[in-house]
């Protein structure tokens, strides 16, 4: 065993000691979170939001919208029927050690109708990615953070695909994302304002879209959120001073402001790349949600079109709930999650066909010697004697 | 993976399993399969050994359905919506282990009747027979002592079932004389055990 944890278990110790510390900090300053965020409620909206363009650009504070930012909503009642759809996305990185330059997207997704008797849908889309233009960006350098912006837009497409099959049924629609809204590398990246980020977001667009044409509601799931947008709008229209709340986050705030089942007031989602997408009429909202289920209070994105929508907004609400009950995250999205999964057996299924691909080729299938020698030393073996 | 129905590329038999472990006597495969694919009980199968020079006929005769942790959690969860146990039943792929009795096997001229030379190797893919080679390995009934003398089986409920689903492989007109012969070749086996019989008999009969 090369981890000695003898040598780091004091550590351990000390990490439980800080953990316990910040947790009782951070309690500390929820009342004085809630105070404030009740209180920047009764501010009038000029002042709230020349308040909040004064908060220092990297604290992020939320945006309010046309809901009272302090008002809870109690479950609404679940439609009888409602298709729920799912997209999840898995990836195979492009590795410079393989005997092969390629990257792999595995979207996994599930249809299935709540109240009909019938069992769901799944697919798996498998697609390998190995042209030159695929594999190395506009700047000729090899993609990385980039194969998680061609994952997410798959997903956002493939829930485009299933709403567009569901458009002739007469049932209310739900795509669930397990993921937020924004594209992760283009809110990275976007200084940059390279073509193939453009690209991929004008795909996501493009599939937003669509969804929106389908009459469909969209979420994304945020389980866990880690986010204090909601946190850095009371702590500016607090008047306090930045780093008054440091550590508090969102989750903490509405789980001790929600009840179960209950959802917060909207909020606009304020990152820069959000203005590209209400250019496009998908601005993004997020509300926070308790599920009920064991991790509590979830953070919902949705695009205006749904957050502006009481029935889309309800079809949300309800459903994410109902389907929470199953399995504490939405059960579609565990389904979905699940097939989109490329274990280590497919894995090594994959190369073995790359390699026979290439061989058949006359070409090399070597992994690189550096790859090879981690290979002989990660596995370990047990000797018989 | 999906659990898309997956073939022998060679004949069209159904994969069910991969050899996780195996001995002379028989052997055991594992998979992720839905319910509908799942293989019977009595059910003939084959796996590869020799480098591929033989295939090695097993008999199933163990099927469980291995522990899941989203089954698990469903089964407590007080609200199974029918989707979901519609989803958990015939879509989503659970894994299987099944266990295998070697009852003869196919060398590249013909089927024998004895123990293999080398038990298949592991992760060797496992397939139903088709019924045509479920016809033509039932065309002699001299595996029958292999089965009759395996111990701590259900011999008498097992053979039963091969012999239903070999019959159903048939012509309808000669299903009934294939259980005729069957039967008389097991009253020859086990004619110092009638306990037994009757009961392999009654089995056959139901």
């Amino acid at each position: 065993m090369s981890l000695d944890l003898q040598q780091v278990l004091p550590q351990v110790e000390l990490l439980g000691q800080e953990a316990a510390r910040r947790a009782a900090e951070v309690a500390a300053r929820l009342p004085q979170a809630s105070r404030w965020l009740d209180e920047a409620a009764r501010l009038d909206p000029a002042e709230l939001r020349r308040r909040l363009a004064n908060a220092p650009a990297t604290s992020q504070p939320a945006l309010p919208t046309d809901e009272r930012i302090d008002r809870r909503f109690p479950l609404p009642p679940h439609p009888t029927r409602l298709r729920l759809m799912a997209a999840d996305g898995s990836q195979i990185y492009p590795d410079r050690h393989a005997p092969a330059f390629f990257y792999m997207l595995n979207i996994g997704s599930v249809a299935m109708v709540h109240g009909s008797g019938q069992p769901p849908q799944v697919h798996t889309r498998s697609s390998l990615h190995y042209q030159e233009e695929e594999v190395h960006d506009s700047r000729g350098l090899p993609i990385d953070t980039l194969v998680n912006a061609q994952r997410d837009a798959a997903e956002i497409a493939e829930l485009a695909r299933l709403a567009a099959e569901g458009e002739e049924v007469e049932t209310p629609m739900l795509a669930l994302l397990d993921n937020g809204l924004l594209l992760w590398a283009a809110s990275q990246e976007q200084r940059a304002t390279r073509p193939d980020v453009q690209k991929v977001l004008g795909e996501v667009l493009a599939a937003l879209d669509r969804l929106h044409a389908s009459g469909a509601a969209l979420a994304g799931y945020i389980s866990r959120p880690r986010g204090a947008n909601v946190v850095a709008l009371a702590e500016a229209a607090g008047g306090a001073s930045p780093g008054a709340l440091r550590g508090l986050t969102d989750r903490a705030l509405f789980g001790s402001r929600l009840d179960p089942g209950a959802r917060s007031a909207r909020f606009l989602h304020p990152a820069d790349l959000n203005q590209t997408f209400a250019e496009r009429g998908h601005a993004i909202q997020f509300f926070y949600l308790h599920t009920g289920a064991q991790d509590g209070v979830a953070r919902v994105e949705v695009p205006a079109w749904v957050g502006d929508d009481p029935q889309r907004l309800a079809m949300v609400h309800a459903g994410i709930v109902e389907q929470c009950r199953i399995t504490g995250i939405p059960y579609p999205l565990v389904r979905a999650h699940e097939l989109a999964l490329v274990g280590q057996n497919d894995r090594r299924a994959l190369d073995d066909l790359v390699r026979a691909a290439l061989v058949r080729q006359g070409l090399t299938a070597l992994a690189s010697q550096k790859a090879q020698t981690k290979r002989w030393t990660a596995r370990r073996r047990r000797h018989r004697l | 993976m999906s659990g898309a129905q997956r073939s022998d590329p060679a004949d069209g038999g159904r994969l069910i399993g991969r050899v996780t472990r195996c001995n002379i006597k028989g052997y055991a495969g594992g998979i992720r399969l839905t319910e509908p694919d799942l293989p019977t009980f009595g059910g003939l199968c084959r796996a590869a050994a020799q480098g591929g020079r033989s295939q090695v006929i097993g008999l199933i005769y163990e099927i469980s359905i291995e522990d899941d942790d989203l089954a698990r959690q469903l089964a407590a969860s007080d609200v199974p919506q029918t989707e979901v146990r519609l989803d958990q039943q015939f879509v989503r792929p659970i894994p299987i282990e099944i266990l295998a009795l070697s009852v003869g096997y196919h060398d590249g001229n013909g089927y024998r009747y004895d123990l293999p030379p080398q038990p298949p190797t592991t992760l060797a893919d496992i397939y139903s027979l088709t019924p045509e080679e479920v016809r033509a390995f039932t065309a002699s009934l001299d595996f029958l002592p292999l089965v009759i003398a395996a111990p701590q089986l259900p011999t008498d409920s097992l053979l039963a079932a091969m012999f239903r689903q070999a019959a159903l492989a048939r012509p309808e007109p000669d299903q009934r004389a294939f259980l005729v012969e069957a039967g008389r070749a097991c009253a020859r086996l086990l004619a110092g055990d009638l306990a037994r019989l009757h009961n392999l008999v009654r089995s056959l009969q139901g």
